[in-house]
């Protein structure tokens, strides 16, 4: 379970402070909402590591994050675009989420393989990032956050608005997708949306964040 | 077809680079015409020059790309420390800052009696033997102009990397070396031939570094070998037959890497945080880069204001000779700077209407008005000024026409040639992002003609004019190209006397104009664009 206590934040040269308090289970879908620029990419830089809270403290399994760099914690981050490294193939951008000496093969070659099939890209693995349509190259980030957790590198995932650019097709496909990684692989999701849609689909739980605060639903 | 409709703003910057490619072809025309009158001699030395300018070129855009990567790498990753805009609005004057007195802060600082042997011996060592003369004096001068330069190109093209691929590298755990193999350098590879190509014309045609840093005869290059043919020998077919191998090198490596790439641009997007884990060794190494290059930059500018200071400036500021070299050079970039602003914003007002408005029907006639727009923008890296200089040389002794008439056009000439590239490449994606935003809606509202330059592009690229204009005037004042052919007693700017003073040994006095130029192009450079950026009164 990933666990926020009190967890305070404030940019440099800026009014507005943030207070996190908010439970998320493994196997379980946690959505988080709010207006544009009330802090929901803030709290998912907090728990990646790429921001340090000023105060309070974030927990994964009773295991305290703070000091862990972002490479150390158990977190992957899924974003809105900009997700895989575009002049690598697609096989190559799964096998660095386990193995950054790419290009690899055996088992790592194996699992990323599995794990693109499994989000319907069998077939892909030798196209480049750049040739993939936006809907692939989601899937792809998607592959790699599974491949990661498979390997219990980072059972934790965050969804940062990662469907928004996406037509309804396909975002429905990426949602049942998620819920799967979820139920059946047993990771704690975060994701981060202004869908109510979405989160009526697939959150088992649900916040919202007002005035740098999060809100139970 | 759209482009009746667009004739209006696309005529008056083609009709430009018609008269500039006009310009360019009547001096080469004539450059052949004068070879018959005069016999070319070039002999075996020719082979050796041209070897040697090339070795010489290569090496520099080597050591110069090198050091450039290593400094935009590090300053891309220090976000935040005491005067880093500074240092980053330095690096960028690296392009205006006049030839001769860098040469002359680095002789000051490595030569034989310079500050690090000064120093060497008060420390009870051995002075070093001085090597700031010949091969290594010439790299090492080119490293200052184009590691800057390349740096400000590394750092844009670094800082353009989305926040989440950073964020992302850090998630993975990249080390320092797989980030820069996975994310950084391929973000660079799009920048680095354009990059590469246009270092190497600008050290393939250096004239100035190589004159003074150069020290003997065996270490020439085709561009002084020319001045040389020209002012020592007046062996006008010897200088005529090195110009038209000069052109044709530079034409064919200008052709073949399609120089066409924007490799300069102004004011990199911020990256406000970039998410990464750093460990300290790689912190150290960052500052360390910084640091070390800081030094070699500064140093050779302290020296100059130190010397300047504590030199004869108030008796140079006296000199009548001095007074009339400010006054020309002041006069002759001003007029650089408006003839350059007029011709780039008409060149750019056509490549606009040619690359927007046409869009992907462009039929093939537009395809060859831009290929042409643009070419003849960058002619100044096939025709360097020295080969300009001797074209309108010949044309001032054919025509007899006044000498001091013909130094002015020929000056003004190189300048707008000398500029160009740099104001394009600067101008021209502020006016088609200009256009792409407002073109539907000043069409609906019939806003054409000056009234949309006023409404429109008079507002959105202004910076980008500040920033042109600068460039035009401190490039202009500093430059020592064709005034070396035409300087004389009666026409002098600053850059001339400088020369003149530091070939008579007159090291003090030197100084003092050395300081009066790098203050006023430092002023002009790092003020104007300021004023093209502050708010305007409602």
């Amino acid at each position: 379970m990933l666990i926020l206590e009190s967890v305070a934040f404030q940019y440099p040269r800026t009014a507005t402070t943030y207070s996190f308090d908010m439970q998320a289970s493994a196997g379980a879908v946690t959505a988080i909402t709010g207006k544009s620029g009330c802090g929901k990419s803030t709290l998912l830089d907090l728990i990646a590591g790429f921001q340090q809270p000023g105060s309070g403290d974030i927990y994964w399994h009773d295991q305290p994050l703070n000091k862990l760099t972002p490479a150390a914690r158990p977190v992957t981050t899924v974003f809105q675009r900009n997700n895989l490294f575009e002049h690598r193939n697609a096989i190559d951008n799964v096998i660095v989420g386990i193995n950054p000496k790419i290009p690899s093969y055996g088992i790592d070659y194996d699992a990323a393989a599995e794990a693109l099939a499994l989000v319907g890209l069998a077939g892909f693995e030798k196209k480049r990032a750049s040739q993939l349509s936006g809907g692939q190259q989601q899937r792809v980030a998607i592959a790699r956050a599974l491949v990661r957790a498979t390997a219990d590198k980072a059972p934790l995932i965050q969804f940062d608005e990662p469907f928004s650019a996406l037509d309804q097709a396909t975002r429905e496909q990426m949602l049942s997708l998620v819920k799967r990684l979820a139920t059946t692989h047993q990771c704690a999701i975060l994701m981060v949306t202004h869908s109510i849609a979405d989160c009526d689909a697939i959150a088992d739980a649900r916040y919202e964040i007002r005035d740098g605060r999060l809100f139970s639903l | 077809m759209q482009l009746k409709g667009n004739r209006q703003s696309l005529l008056p910057g083609f009709v430009v680079s018609c008269a500039l490619f006009a310009m360019a072809t009547g001096l080469l025309l004539l450059l052949f015409s004068q070879q018959g009158n005069n016999s070319i001699n070039l002999g075996s030395r020719y082979h050796r020059i041209l070897a040697w300018t090339a070795l010489q070129a290569t090496l520099s855009t080597m050591i110069s790309v090198v050091i450039g990567i290593v400094l935009g790498w590090a300053l891309s990753h220090r976000q935040r420390f005491p005067g880093r805009a500074v240092f980053i609005a330095l690096l960028s004057s690296a392009l205006v800052l006049p030839t001769l007195v860098v040469a002359l802060g680095l002789v000051t600082v490595l030569g034989r009696s310079g500050w690090i042997n000064d120093a060497l011996q008060l420390a009870g060592f051995d002075p070093f033997k001085p090597f700031i003369y010949g091969l290594p004096g010439i790299l090492i001068a080119h490293a200052y102009f184009n590691a800057s330069f390349a740096a400000r190109t590394v750092l844009n093209r670094l800082q353009s990397i989305p926040s989440s691929q950073l964020k992302l590298a850090s998630s993975l755990g990249l080390t320092p070396l797989q980030r820069f193999r996975l994310l950084e350098f391929p973000a660079l590879t799009t920048a680095l031939p354009a990059l590469c190509t246009t270092i190497f014309l600008l050290c393939f045609t250096s004239f100035a570094i190589v004159l003074v840093l150069g020290g003997s005869p065996k270490y020439n290059t085709l561009e002084v070998s020319i001045y040389e043919a020209i002012k020592l020998d007046f062996d006008l077919g010897r200088a005529i037959g090195l110009s038209l191998l000069q052109l044709g090198v530079c034409a064919l490596l200008v052709l073949a890497t399609n120089r066409s790439a924007s490799v300069l641009s102004i004011g990199a997007p911020a990256r406000l945080t970039t998410g990464l884990h750093y460990s300290k060794t790689e912190i150290a190494n960052q500052y360390l880069v910084i640091v070390t290059f800081g030094i070699f930059f500064l140093m050779p500018l302290v020296a100059i204001v130190s010397d300047g200071v504590t030199g004869d400036l108030f008796k140079v500021l006296l000199q009548p000779v001095f007074v009339k070299a400010l006054i020309t050079s002041i006069a002759i970039a001003t007029a650089s700077t408006i003839i350059v602003l007029f011709a780039s914003i008409l060149i750019c007002s056509s490549i606009t209407t040619l690359a927007v408005r046409q869009g992907a029907e462009a039929s093939l006639l537009s395809r060859l008005m831009l290929r042409f727009i643009n070419f003849s923008a960058t002619l100044y890296l096939v025709i360097p000024s020295l080969v300009l200089g001797l074209g309108f040389f010949l044309l001032a002794r054919q025509t007899g026409g006044s000498y001091l008439l013909w130094s002015v056009v020929s000056l003004l000439a190189a300048n707008t040639l000398l500029v160009l590239p740099f104001a394009l490449t600067s101008l021209s994606p502020a006016m088609i992002k200009a256009a792409n935003r407002y073109d539907r809606l000043a069409l609906s509202l019939s806003i054409t003609g000056l009234a949309r330059w006023r409404l429109i592009e008079s507002t959105l690229v202004r910076p980008e004019l500040a920033y042109v204009a600068s460039l035009a005037f401190c490039m202009s004042l500093g430059d020592l190209g064709v005034i070396a052919l035409f300087g004389s007693q009666d026409f002098v700017t600053l850059p001339w006397l400088l020369y003149q003073k530091m070939g008579s040994y007159r090291t003090a006095e030197a100084a003092g104009v050395a300081l009066v130029t790098l203050a006023l192009t430092l002023f002009v450079f790092l003020t104007l664009p300021r004023i093209g950026t502050a708010p305007r009164e409602t």
